[in-house]
């Protein structure tokens, strides 16, 4: 397995699909927490016709130019989600959605216009819709990481700051920081991350790159520093899990590869983790209605003993059962518990221990 | 009722033909007003056609036919046109839709229709699709003009001799052009004999005038590579130590470059042998802004990139 | 020596058109426990943002021990109303109560060892020591409105501010704050609290002051709060502007 990372374009797509996960992934873990997940989304539309802009403008096709026109274009979105919810009686989700439409139609009315240009096939603008993680050079890799590191560091030194942000902005307020600048702050951390990936997931997928880690992580632990590092390994896993899965198989396309590792991560996680988990949770279930069962036929039989004159009588399961449903497994539980003896075929009467736990 | 319904399918069947009766203005002379898909159609109609029709392209230089949208502009130069000719074969896959609506209200031409399918290659990655870039076997392409020569005599009959001298003359030159590839190709080593460019545009090349041909994407750029599709090609590149591979003038090179830096770290230094015209003419105005042209460069370059 | 801890001249707060605070003048003096009441919507919890500046006034100021807000942050310490937060955030008692260090620590700086003994020492203020690495969600509502008020305790402020402190809670955690509030009382420091229950009010606290969007009376319990006022505040929606003439 390990030797599959000496070819050097595995190890180049999933170095670089490995920073785009840590970096979506820990940032995009205070989105998911101040309910703010789809913002990762309306970004990443919003990005489009950034990228196409600054194509048109500067003609350059270098990488870094038109990344520089996505974080810009995804920044301007989410200011104008702000404004828009601010000044009018438009609603934060609906609000998202129309900015992420518009933005996002307006960038492929500008690439259906670029195509025309005789240089836009070289520009290869369309891989920034879907991803082409086959096509990250070593200098795209350098980016990637120059621009998350700095993202990461910044989270990491304004990291309580971003905690009040994100848990109780009203009271951060009241102590003196400044806690709209703080959003601005955390957003424009966000957009760095969004941008970072485009080229590798691509505008449409990029949102899952930011919820499913996180999603994924706070299923396994309630510590939010733990929630952000899980969230950082759960965005790597599934940027080299895809990337290797996508190698594997010819003509896989990476980006969505990537993606689809990072919702079987979630899945698993809902399924499984910790307490939260469902699958936890429904053994749990049973198990209590199973102890509540054998509880109250216990107590039914006390019953029976009191209301009886012949105090060490047996009872049949059937009386039982008409009591309180299908007695017959909770009977042989507590038979083996030695709460109750068999007297006879259908007769079930009270031990003297099985008396005194059922008087407790 | 029945006889309103008979009427009605006739009516349709009459609308059904490829080619329909040649409009009033064709008639009075004036020069018939043709869209042309890719420009080495465009190119094709002019030489047939000369001073008889006026050609409009849609896909410039360096425009990829496999991912180009329609605009309002093209469709309403489409709805102009007396006749409008295409690739077919699916190369222009995102107009398919476009299209055949047309085709119910105007004379098209899919140039391709004239090859006969035994001589079309059918990839096993893409059964069922024909691959749509014959116009590198420069013999296929000769079949291509035959039919956009007919179908003009059969819109304007009164001009079919000038059609058919025109095409004779254009044929001829293609002959040469065809002569000339081999000529060069013979100069390339058997064991260099391998053009790898960034999707799948040269199978035809590779039939007619012996290449083994790789392309990373397969035969659309719609298709996006995988990190595996580079890692397989960087290989072979290694192991052939083949000295040059291409980039190509409607394709982003940025997927050739990541099998470039493949290469390099496997140790094998592989040159960018230079950008070749694959579905895209040069320039108008250059000489690779002709079909003849850019046949002429793409050989010229392959040979200087692989010979040696 | 007798300087009002809070004073509030002329306040105004507007949404757009509608007013939500309208000329209020009022004065909490230092060492009191004052009750601010009122219905639904008559600019309680407005009135404590705008004088912790999180709003701006349209008209009016507020000064807390003759200064502004900004420069005696120091000296304030607020609680937020315990439904404004979002109790499933993976964080625990004692790190929600290290909040209250943040305005001292600055900027970057993380709490450190002095910080936590501050923490948990407030905690042991409210009785919830045991409860320190609980997370919050599995907290009652009690123990919530007790981790709130820790935080703002480990602020060592002169001025309280809280919004409905009392919403909510158990008996026990009721008799608990009351006898923190007394506490802070008896140490010279000034409580305000947007309080809901009219039953508790003379029993609680020392001032009161009557607000529908404005001020209808504000001063010592027994002379403030009486029916008459008591109607005045309650009472349909005369108390809004244009059909109150005074």
């Amino acid at each position: 397995m390990l030797d599959l990372f000496d070819d050097y374009t595995l190890r180049t797509v999933a170095l670089g699909s490995a920073a785009l996960g840590i970096t979506s992934g820990a940032l995009g873990t205070f989105a998911v927490l101040r309910r703010q997940s789809l913002l990762g989304d309306a970004i990443s539309h919003a990005a489009l016709p950034g990228v196409a802009i600054a194509f048109l403008l500067t003609g350059s096709k270098a990488p870094l130019v038109l990344v520089a026109g996505a974080a810009l274009a995804g920044f301007l979105g989410t200011l104008l989600v702000m404004a828009v919810t601010r000044t009018t009686r438009i609603k934060y989700d609906s609000a998202l959605g129309i900015v992420l439409s518009v933005f996002f139609g307006f960038g492929l009315v500008l690439l259906t216009f670029i195509q025309r240009r005789p240089d836009a096939s070289q520009a290869g603008l369309d891989r920034f819709l879907f991803g082409q993680a086959a096509g990250l050079l070593q200098r795209d890799l350098v980016t990637m990481a120059v621009l998350g590191g700095i993202a990461l560091a910044a989270m990491l030194l304004v990291w309580k700051e971003l905690k009040l942000l994100a848990f109780d902005p009203d009271y951060g307020a009241s102590l003196g920081f400044p806690m709209r600048a703080l959003d601005v702050l955390l957003t424009s951390l966000l957009v760095v991350a969004i941008v970072i990936g485009l080229q590798t997931v691509g505008v449409v997928l990029m949102a899952a790159m930011v919820i499913a880690p996180a999603a994924a992580a706070r299923q396994w632990t309630d510590r939010l520093g733990l929630v952000v590092a899980l969230a950082a390994a759960f965005g790597a896993l599934a940027g080299v899990s895809g990337s290797v899965l996508s190698s594997e198989a010819a003509r896989l396309p990476t980006g969505p590869t990537i993606v689809l590792c990072a919702t079987a991560i979630v899945i698993v996680s809902l399924l499984g983790a910790g307490r939260r988990g469902l699958v936890w949770r429904a053994l749990r279930g049973r198990r209590d209605r199973r102890r509540l069962r054998v509880a109250a036929v216990l107590a039914d039989l006390l019953a029976l003993e009191q209301q009886h004159p012949d105090a060490h009588r047996g009872h049949s399961a059937a009386v039982l059962s008409v009591m309180s449903g299908g007695a017959l497994p909770s009977l042989q539980v507590l038979e083996r518990r030695g709460h109750v003896q068999r007297l006879d075929e259908d007769e079930w009467a009270l031990t003297e221990a099985g008396r005194t736990e059922a008087e407790r | 009722m029945p006889k309103l319904l008979l009427a009605l399918l006739l009516l349709a069947l009459a609308g059904c033909g490829p080619v329909q009766p040649p409009s009033a203005r064709v008639l009075e002379g004036e020069a018939i007003d043709v869209v042309a898909t890719i420009g080495m159609i465009s190119d094709a109609v002019e030489q047939v056609g000369g001073d008889r029709v006026a050609v409009e392209g849609l896909m410039g230089p360096g425009i990829d036919p496999h991912l180009y949208k329609a605009s309002e502009g093209d469709l309403r130069r489409l709805e102009r046109a007396d006749v409008i000719f295409y690739n077919g074969l699916h190369l222009e896959a995102k107009m398919a839709d476009v299209l055949e609506r047309i085709g119910e209200r105007r004379a098209t031409s899919a140039v391709t229709d004239a090859i006969p399918r035994n001589r079309l290659q059918s990839p096993p990655a893409f059964a069922g699709q024909y691959d749509p870039h014959v116009w590198f076997d420069v013999g296929l392409w000769m079949l291509a003009v035959e039919q956009i020569r007919d179908t003009l005599s059969e819109l304007d009959p009164g001009s079919a001799a000038l059609y058919r001298r025109n095409a004779a003359a254009y044929l001829v030159e293609l002959e040469r052009l065809d002569a000339y590839v081999r000529e060069q190709a013979s100069l390339i080593p058997e064991r260099r004999r391998v053009i790898i460019t960034a999707h799948d545009a040269f199978n035809y090349f590779g039939e007619a005038y012996g290449f083994e041909v790789r392309g990373l994407q397969g035969i659309s750029t719609a298709a996006e590579a995988g990190a595996g599709d580079v890692q397989g090609l960087a290989r072979f590149i290694a192991e052939r130590r083949i000295p040059a591979i291409f980039v190509e003038s409607s394709v982003s090179p940025r997927t050739i470059q990541a099998v470039r830096e493949a290469v390099q770290a496997r140790g094998f230094d592989v040159e960018i042998g230079g950008s070749l015209f694959s579905d895209a003419m040069g320039d108008p105005g250059t000489p690779e802004g002709t079909y003849v042209g850019m046949v002429r460069h793409n050989i010229d370059t392959i040979v200087e990139g692989l010979r040696g | 020596m007798s300087e009002a801890a809070i004073e509030v001249t002329d306040l105004t707060v507007a949404y757009g058109e509608k007013p939500v605070l309208w000329d209020v003048d009022l004065e909490v003096p230092q060492g009191t426990l004052m009750a601010i009441v009122g219905p639904n919507g008559a600019g309680k919890t407005t009135l404590i943002r705008a004088i912790l500046g999180m709003v701006k006034p349209a008209a009016g100021q507020a000064l807390v021990h003759g200064k502004p807000y900004e420069e005696q942050r120091r000296r304030v310490a607020y609680v937020p109303q315990r439904g404004s937060v979002d109790w499933d955030f993976p964080t625990n008692v004692l790190d929600v109560v290290l909040m209250g260090r943040y305005g001292r620590l600055g900027w970057v700086r993380r709490p450190g060892g002095e910080d936590r003994a501050a923490a948990r020492e407030a905690l042991e203020q409210v009785g919830m020591s045991e409860l320190a690495g609980r997370q919050i969600s599995q907290l009652s509502g009690g123990q919530q409105q007790r981790v709130f008020l820790a935080r703002a305790l480990v602020q060592h402020a002169d001025v309280y501010f809280m919004d409905e402190p009392f919403q909510g809670v158990d008996a026990t955690t009721e008799r608990a704050i009351v006898e923190l509030l007394r506490e802070l009382r008896t140490r010279g420091k000034t409580v305000v609290a947007v309080h809901h229950d009219l039953q508790t009010v003379q029993e609680y606290f020392d001032q009161v002051t009557l607000l529908n969007v404005r001020r209808i009376g504000s001063g010592p319990v027994g002379e403030v709060f009486t029916e008459e006022n008591l109607r005045l505040t309650y009472g349909g929606r005369a108390a809004l502007f244009g059909r109150n003439g005074a």
